[in-house]
């Protein structure tokens, strides 16, 4: 595989996790912006915040994953983007893992509001864990990496 | 652009979007028609409340009052094996997962109460409070939450007893 081929595939890749990363972000976004008291609950059971700031971020998050997921998937504001991707999968995926350890049997609240899902599990962990991967793969793509101007352009 | 101050320009921009998701979030929840208030309540009053907003938290000195007179029944939402393995002597298990194929066996003895008394164990159990709002709305009137219920009663050293019959 020559060089210009491994960059369009790269490339390939890159659109489908942006675009894969902002799907998930705006699925996760839904529910919790239709039910906030469900959502509100899934996050005090996590017992991680103080009582004070529960509601303002069970209000707040699901907003903040729209609006990020919808810049990921139209491709504005990108760098903006994919840091609180990636800052978000970092604050999730350690807050089911510290409530594993503690042996919390917390309702993920992830994608629903609904408890009927069950508890969230290793499943849920490992899950998180791949998005956690996605998302630091989009920043360091999107912030760190030199852009390419043409997959053809001389000096490249 | 150097890398320090592309993270720079990412830090800028996802202000940029949280304020802007945040403002969105409280215009959304003004004009809901049921909008959440931006500080919640938490407490256990207020969480453990039924449907008309009413506490349903017991304290374990009522309880224990309404346990000494029998006009209470004490209901243990707790799994099975963790019923079997210690309970408030006298509970009846009705475990908040196997609530609709469990509660036929149960009704008579729950009947018999002027009181139900739902527990379960850890201060941020909601088995019992979605048990005493399942039994709320089957008819039964008085019924209450005694919070973090198996560890405060068996702290307080009132009465207990394992499946296998041993009082303690």
């Amino acid at each position: 595989m020559n060089k210009l081929d491994f960059q369009k595939i790269e490339k390939t890749g890159f659109v489908f996790a942006r675009i894969l990363m902002g799907a998930v972000f705006l699925y996760a976004s839904y529910d919790k912006i239709l039910n906030p008291q469900a959502f509100a609950e899934a996050v005090y059971n996590y017992q991680i915040l103080p009582d004070f700031a529960v509601n303002a971020v069970a209000l707040a998050l699901p907003w903040i994953e729209l609006a990020a997921g919808l810049c990921l998937i139209i491709g504005i504001w990108l760098p903006g983007a994919a840091l609180i991707c990636a800052l978000l999968m970092g604050v999730f995926t350690a807050a089911l893992v510290f409530n594993q350890i503690r042996g919390l049997d917390v309702h993920c609240g992830c994608f629903t509001t609904q408890a009927a899902h069950g508890p969230a599990g290793m499943w849920t962990v490992i899950r998180d864990l791949c998005f956690l991967a996605l998302s630091v793969y989009l920043l360091v793509r999107i912030v760190f990496v030199p852009h390419r101007k043409t997959a053809g352009a001389p000096g490249l | 652009m150097e890398p320090r101050h592309k993270m720079t320009f990412a830090i800028r921009q996802s202000i940029g979007i949280i304020a802007i998701a945040c403002i969105l979030a409280a215009g959304a929840n003004l004009l809901r028609q049921e909008s959440l208030p931006f500080a919640g309540n938490w407490s256990a009053d207020s969480r453990l409340s039924d449907a008309s907003g009413q506490s349903m938290v017991s304290t374990l000195a009522e309880a224990s009052r309404m346990y000494t007179k029998g006009t209470a029944v004490f209901v243990d939402a707790r799994p099975e094996n963790q019923y079997a393995q210690g309970h408030i002597k006298d509970a009846v298990s009705l475990p908040w997962q196997q609530v609709h194929e469990r509660f036929t066996e149960t009704v008579d003895r729950l009947e018999a109460a002027e009181t139900l008394i739902c527990y379960c164990d850890g201060e941020n159990c909601e088995l019992s409070h979605d048990l005493a709002l399942f039994l709320a709305d089957m008819g039964f009137e008085d019924t209450r939450v005694l919070v973090n219920g198996w560890t405060v009663w068996k702290e307080a050293g009132l009465p207990t007893q394992s499946r296998n019959g041993n009082n303690e």
